[in-house]
């Protein structure tokens, strides 16, 4: 019994536990010609889902943290993360309550403009209170990808959610 | 068209000041949390910086046991292409071994002349590499940033470590401190776009300043003569001008890419540094 409410306690909690780990950890994958193809924001994804989706899953406080998290690993000021995220999450708050019925393509093409707010504020945070240079053609091809990307991982987080909680 | 800016306003306040289902703070709340933590952090008061530090030092850590699983599958994948490359490199210095036999006697020689040579110009005497203080480090996270290219190691203030020493990779220089926490640091890489290096090309007496670009094989050379085209092959050492580096430090060399242009690239590799030394900026004495 008690180990069944473990389990079931884990699987909820696994899109924050890898919000967490993906603060902590960032993945390098090696680029294929002068692009890195695979390199994306999978936090942005994992928050823009659940945040629209499942909402009850992945509160603030804890992407507000992740973000904190990811302000010191990377050495950028802190709270320039949190900011961003939770300008998505205003994002996807807002969608979520302006319709009435989601679609994927709907929701992937209103990943447009929360991915260019979110990093517009990161933008304007790195320029403004850092004197860190930046490499906006890495920027872009990282916010292109998270785009790209976004459908895919849609799918699996809709299978995971039917998977082990019947949503 | 007046409903229609009532309907957006009511639904953004609805999205900032809402709590929603299981969610312990408004999103209006964090988002101020945020904007007074990046605030505080910019102007820095006596206290943020301690706190900083201290997060700073538990972050790092945890982020190091976080990233040992993608550190224990290249090692695997290393161990494989070692195991592999072990035969043919046996082969290979087996016959090395025969040619330096015969090359043993030649050497003896030169050396014992270059001993005189030394001598007789009297360069056995130069201090430049001299250090009050000089310490090894392990490096313990190489993390990919859009924004910073740095190296975090396992040496802090504790360890007399102080911003803007030089850090060094197998002799070739490699970067400098930016940031001291109490058990760990982080180091600023040549290659990236904040770094920049007064230099001077080998075997010429043109003096410029290395600048970054993000990528290890292809660093910039600012302000150089009018007119003046480098050249591939020559060794481009640090030339002392900040008053902070000695002359003479190899740094980078000019070499030519595979579509015919000349590109500069770090001597040292950082990708590959997992030992650095720490000094006070090779101050010469």
């Amino acid at each position: 019994m008690i180990l069944k409410i473990i389990k079931e306690k884990i699987l909820f909690s696994l899109p924050i536990i890898l919000l967490y780990y993906f603060s902590f950890y960032h993945f390098q994958i090696p680029e294929v010609g002068k692009i890195n193809f695979f390199a994306f924001n999978f936090q942005m994804i994992l928050i823009y889902f659940y945040t629209l989706k499942f909402p009850e899953v992945l509160g603030y406080g804890n992407i507000f943290l992740a973000g904190i998290i990811n302000d010191t690993v990377l050495g950028i000021p802190l709270g320039t993360t949190s900011l961003s995220y939770l300008t998505l999450s205003l994002f996807t708050n807002y969608i979520r309550n302006a319709t009435l019925r989601s679609v994927m393509t709907s929701e992937w093409f209103a990943f447009i403009p929360a991915l260019f707010f979110s990093n517009l504020i990161y933008l304007l945070i790195i320029n403004n209170f850092s004197n860190v240079s930046f490499y906006y053609t890495e920027l872009l091809q990282n916010t292109f990808f998270t785009f790209l990307f976004f459908p895919i991982f849609h799918y699996f987080f809709s299978q995971y959610q039917k998977l082990f909680f019947r949503e | 068209m007046a409903d229609n800016r009532d309907d957006f306003i009511i639904a953004l306040r609805y999205a900032l000041l809402k709590k929603g289902a299981k969610q312990k703070f408004s999103l209006f709340f964090l988002i101020l949390l945020s904007i007074s933590i990046i605030t505080l952090d910019k102007f820095s008061p006596p206290f943020m910086s301690s706190v900083r530090s201290t997060l700073n030092d538990f972050v790092y850590y945890v982020s190091v046991v976080s990233s040992q699983p993608s550190k224990y599958k290249k090692y695997l994948v290393k161990k494989t292409k070692l195991h592999y490359s072990t035969m043919k490199d046996n082969k290979y210095l087996k016959e090395e071994i025969e040619y330096l036999k015969k090359q043993k006697f030649n050497n003896a020689f030169l050396s014992t002349e270059n001993q005189i040579l030394k001598k007789a110009l009297d360069l056995s005497r130069v201090k430049s590499f001299e250090q009050d203080f000089s310490i090894s480090s392990k490096v313990i996270l190489d993390q990919e940033s859009p924004f910073l290219k740095s190296i975090l190691i396992n040496k802090g203030s504790k360890n007399g470590v102080t911003k803007g020493m030089t850090v060094f990779n197998n002799d070739y220089l490699m970067g400098t401190i930016i940031e001291v926490n109490y058990l760990t640091s982080r180091v600023l890489l040549l290659i990236d776009l904040n770094s920049k290096l007064p230099v001077l090309i080998g075997g010429t007496e043109i003096n410029g300043i290395l600048e970054g670009t993000g990528k290890k094989r292809n660093l910039q050379l600012r302000y150089l003569p009018e007119n003046y085209e480098i050249e591939p092959n020559k060794i481009i050492f640090t030339s002392g001008k900040d008053g902070f580096l000695v002359p003479g430090i190899p740094v980078a060399e000019t070499y030519l890419s595979k579509k015919n242009k000349i590109l500069i690239r770090l001597l040292g590799d950082p990708d590959q540094a997992l030992i650095v030394n720490i000094t006070n900026g090779q101050v010469e004495k």
